[in-house]
């Protein structure tokens, strides 16, 4: 009998234990769903696992695109914008979530791109679900890529994009709608490569598309939910 | 089911609790740490002074959390030491279950040390470090200086790298190190690197006697520094 209430005691533990153990681990938990087709002329139904992306360093458009990687979702970018080039400098950090309707948002979010060759720092600022510039909630999408396992976050999907400040010489508005897109090719490696793997583009409405390209410097890290 | 299979059975659980909780203690309990800093410009001469400026600095991070900080400024003038414009300094931060790291670029155009002794159309550090199961490391890639130019001793056409603490005498003035890199860490389990693209030490001699019979040197002492371009990173598991 004492032996039977022990284990009465002792399954449920375990149990705790095992799900203690399973909440602490904190798996990535990227959607592994195969790329979708590439007939949409649409943007395709936003990919949303949660998930927390954070980079940084330097790209040097037109040098190292990542063109396999752009042609992922070539048809994503809609619009055709001129191309930039020279020397671009970022950071960011991203946390994503879901709304009610079980879209993709940006819960919490800053991104800072310096375009160095036309002395424009533009910066996106995204507070409890929304824009700080525009007052709107900022969307996003995840999906795998052309590299083994690698994963592409687009913030500022087409349609609605997302604002972003602009200051510098360069500056020509203070605001406009711009789309940032990096590619987190070496999850969970190190990134030592020269240039890349991992990959940045940021498409600004009225200066242009970098295109994705490899970094020269630095890193893209998708770090878990 | 008797009394010795139970006995087995409680003790199976007793092992499968402790390996439960030693596991989740064990991913909960890790001390990872990421650090990161970056500034366009610092100047500190008897000409005049500016602190680190602007300087970025990266919040805590803590669990599997990320952060990013940056900063701006249009220009900056401390009259006879250093001129600059489009300054721009950011850096990140993460603690993944798979990868830690942190990252810092710091920027600075039309660079002008000391009335046009050193020039630049632009400086930029750029430094990260890394941590997962395989090491740590940190480099330097995309730290470059764009038609950088030394009075008296050459220029680079273009935006180029140079080597790590290439160290280069200013006659009358000091010296200058550019791409300075100060590494920490084991390799291991940390690694740090600081990345002052371009460092002049400023230096007088005092004292100093000469005689019919020769002269006396006098000691060399740090009168002061400029630092344009200046980014760090840290990271430890």
């Amino acid at each position: 009998m004492m032996r039977e209430h022990r284990s009465l005691i002792v399954w449920p533990s375990l149990i705790a234990a095992g799900l203690l153990a399973a909440a602490c681990t904190d798996q990535p938990k990227v959607n592994m769903a195969p790329n979708n087709p590439s007939y949409w002329l649409v943007p395709p139904p936003a990919q949303c696992p949660t998930g927390k992306w954070t980079g940084g360093g330097r790209i040097d458009p037109p040098s190292n695109p990542d063109t396999p990687d752009e042609a992922v979702h070539p048809e994503y970018f809609a619009v055709v914008l001129p191309s930039m080039t020279g020397k671009f400098t970022f950071g960011f950090n991203v946390f994503l979530g879901q709304d009610a309707d079980g879209n993709c948002i940006v819960n919490k979010g800053e991104i800072e791109v310096n375009g160095h060759a036309q002395k424009i720092a533009w910066h996106v600022s995204i507070h409890n679900g929304v824009d700080a510039y525009d007052g709107r909630p900022v969307h996003a999408t995840v999906f795998s890529d052309a590299h083994p396992g690698g994963f592409c976050l687009v913030v500022g999907i087409p349609d609605d994009y997302m604002t972003a400040r602009e200051n510098g010489k360069g500056s020509t508005e203070p605001f406009e709608l711009a789309q940032f897109e990096v590619c987190d090719n070496d999850r969970g490696q190190p990134q030592k490569g020269k240039p890349g793997p991992d990959a940045m583009r940021w498409r600004s409405e009225h200066h242009g598309d970098t295109h994705l390209v490899y970094l020269t410097g630095g890193n893209v890290v998708e770090h878990g939910s | 089911m008797n009394g010795n299979s139970m006995h087995w059975v409680n003790r199976l659980a007793a092992f499968g609790l402790v390996v439960g909780l030693v596991a989740g203690l064990a991913a909960a309990g890790s001390a990872q740490s990421v650090g990161g800093q970056a500034y366009a410009t610092y100047v500190n001469t008897p000409l005049g002074y500016s602190g680190q400026s602007p300087v970025a600095v990266l919040p805590a991070v803590s669990g599997t959390d990320g952060a990013m900080a940056d900063a701006e400024g249009s220009a900056l003038n401390v009259a006879g030491a250093l001129s600059s414009d489009f300054l721009n300094s950011i850096t990140s931060g993460e603690i993944g279950t798979a990868e830690t790291g942190a990252q810092s670029t710091a920027s600075a155009a039309s660079v002008n040390i000391l009335n046009g002794l050193i020039t630049a159309d632009e400086v930029v550090a750029n430094v990260v470090s890394s941590a997962s199961q395989g090491g740590a490391f940190s480099n330097a890639d995309g730290s470059t200086f764009t038609n950088l130019a030394i009075a008296g001793v050459g220029s680079l056409a273009g935006d180029q790298p140079v080597a790590p603490n290439t160290n280069i005498s200013l006659p009358g003035v000091g010296y200058v190190v550019l791409n300075e890199q100060i590494p920490s860490g084991d390799g291991v389990s940390s690694s740090g690197l600081t990345v002052n693209m371009i460092h002049v030490y400023l230096q007088s001699v005092i004292g100093g006697v000469c005689t019919p019979l020769g002269c006396l040197p006098g000691t060399v002492t740090k009168t002061g520094e400029i630092i344009v371009g200046s980014a760090s990173s840290t990271v430890a598991m």
